[in-house]
């Protein structure tokens, strides 16, 4: 009875473990397909994308008529409209036109969508090769020139400076190498009474608003978001004078100001300096600069604006991990810490079905109890014993218990089922106690016989 | 690095056989064994019945048939069905012949 439940526990046991492999390895699979890769760049919550609102790009900047200004460009060779912020170095752009008749036509930025499209029609028939600059965007037949680097972005934005992309426009159109050009800008130290104003309006405010810097106020939500570490200390001043030094004012204030996150804007240029910012500065600007650098350079944005959209930028770098800044709790995802365990728990799995499948094969051999052995071995002695005193009545079912014996003995030898065996030997048994009983002799009825040699 | 599809389907054949294995060997193993215990059972069974014909004086020609089915069933050889009938009819026999010699 307790062999019968071991084996029915056993089983038991062998069919659970099959079911949880299964289970375990549809979980895993189905978790791999869902395994898509999550980055926290998604969650940001930045409200990015930089408006398009004409009120607040546009500026009240307008231009002449298309007669008008090609009479102009006609006239001479640069034309420079009002309001126009553009500058580059001259005796550069002219070396490079040489006998060329290149013109050049500036006009500032933030023109609404007609203003701009007379603009851009003033080229068409002209004969000369005419440069388009509108804000700091330069156009040249099909040709447009973008900064692809920091130093470009910066002269551009920070400077209006545009030597680099008329020299490369204009090489282009003439089929000319280009020359070699470096587009950044001489830095020079602030002097301390600038330093002084500066710092002494951030220790008040966080802010320092130069005049004609047009930051009206830091949007907050997004300051925090993107600095939520320290408030961040925000530097607004004007475009700067193109070919004059730029008062650098980011490493000093790091040194007055340490472990607080230092932004200083330039007109559209945004400076970082701080914690991280030899890894920080360069690629949130590349990544600010690179997707909106065409639009900044042709619309007329306040500063405000620009703050904005960088500043959530920044927080989608930082979502997405890269500087080891403390993300927002995130809860344990259980599937994740289990699902390296999961193939372990299949081998397991398997590994327990297997042997149990396998145990009860090879534990059947060496177990195949003494019982019947000793029982096979009682009765061919009792059958030796009685075989001569049987007579012709009781001789048949000795010789048949004896045959029955025989095949009890070849079924434990060629190892069938003990109950076989055991079907057998109870034949055998009954046979064996026809024949005492027919001789009449109790002592060797098979019980009886049985139990005397056992004692 | 062999490219990921293989890995899944070289799994997927592995998973396949080792499940076919292991279901279709211990059941093959069960199958023998019956067959073997059936055929135990039915040659005691013959060789019971041709002892007591032996013992029997009398011809009792109903049991000699059933004897004579047996025998020729199980030279047929044959599974744990064939096994089965050449018991019972051996078993027939033998319990005829016993009456007959009682008789």
């Amino acid at each position: 009875m307790a062999e019968r439940t071991v084996r029915r526990t056993k089983e038991w046991a062998r069919w659970t473990l099959l079911g949880a492999a299964v289970v375990v390895l549809v979980v895993f699979l189905l978790a791999q397909r869902t395994q898509d890769v999550d980055v926290s760049y998604g969650q940001s919550p930045s409200q990015s994308g930089i408006t398009e609102d004409d009120d607040v790009s546009l500026s009240d900047a307008t231009v002449p008529s298309v007669p008008e200004m090609k009479e102009m460009i006609a006239a001479d060779p640069v034309v420079r409209l009002p309001g126009s912020i553009a500058r580059w170095d001259e005796q550069a752009v002219r070396e490079v036109i040489g006998d060329s008749d290149v013109r050049i036509l500036v006009a500032p930025p933030g023109l609404d969508k007609a203003e701009r499209r007379r603009v851009m029609t003033v080229e068409a028939d002209l004969e000369e090769t005419v440069l388009t600059v509108v804000g700091t965007r330069s156009t040249g037949g099909l040709y447009v020139a973008v900064a692809d680097r920091i130093t470009g972005w910066r002269s551009q934005f920070a400077t209006g400076d545009i030597t680099g992309h008329l020299v490369r426009l204009i090489s282009s159109l003439e089929k000319r190498e280009d020359p070699e050009l470096s587009s950044d800008f001489p830095w020079r130290e602030p002097t301390g009474a600038e330093l002084d104003a500066v710092a002494a309006d951030l220790r008040t405010d966080g802010v320092h608003v130069a005049d004609g810097a047009t930051l009206e106020r830091v949007p907050e939500e997004s300051s925090a978001a993107a600095f939520p570490d320290e408030d961040a200390l925000y530097v607004a001043l004007p475009m700067q004078e193109f070919g004059e030094a730029v008062p650098r004012y980011g490493p000093a204030l790091t040194r007055l100001f340490p472990d607080r996150p230092v932004v200083v804007m330039y007109g559209s240029w945004i400076e970082y300096h701080g914690p991280n910012a030899t890894d920080f500065a360069r690629l949130s600007a590349t990544v600010f600069y690179a997707h909106f650098a065409d639009r900044l350079s042709r619309y007329d944005y306040p500063q405000t604006n620009v703050l904005g959209v960088w500043l959530d930028r920044v927080t989608d770098v930082r979502y997405a991990g890269l500087f080891d800044r403390p993300l927002p709790y995130v809860p344990v995802d259980p599937l994740t810490v289990t699902l390296p365990a999961l193939p372990w728990l299949f081998t397991a799995c398997v590994v327990g079905f297997v042997a149990l499948s396998f145990g009860p094969l090879s534990s059947r051999r060496g177990s195949l109890l003494q019982g019947p052995r000793a029982r096979l071995a009682g009765l061919t002695a009792l059958t030796i014993e009685v075989s001569g005193l049987t007579d012709e009545r009781s001789d048949p079912s000795l010789t048949r218990g004896i045959g029955k014996l025989d095949a009890a003995r070849e079924a434990l030898e060629s190892e069938l089922p003990a109950r076989q065996v055991r079907r057998l030997l109870d034949d055998a048994e009954n046979e064996l106690d026809d024949t005492a009983r027919l001789l009449g002799r109790d002592a060797y009825r098979p019980r009886n016989y049985l139990q005397g040699r056992l004692r | 690095m062999p490219p990921s599809w293989l890995i899944w389907l070289v799994g997927g054949v592995v998973l396949v056989a080792a499940g076919v294995a292991s279901t279709l060997l211990p059941r093959l193993r069960a199958r023998d064994l019956r067959r073997r215990t059936a055929w135990s059972t039915a040659r005691a069974a013959i060789d019971s019945a041709s002892v007591s014909r032996d013992a029997c004086q009398d011809q009792v020609a109903e049991a000699e048939q059933l004897l004579a089915r047996a025998e020729s069933i199980a030279a047929d050889r044959g599974g744990a069905g064939a096994a089965d009938e050449a018991a019972a009819l051996a078993e027939r026999a033998d319990r005829l012949w016993r009456e007959a010699r009682r008789g």
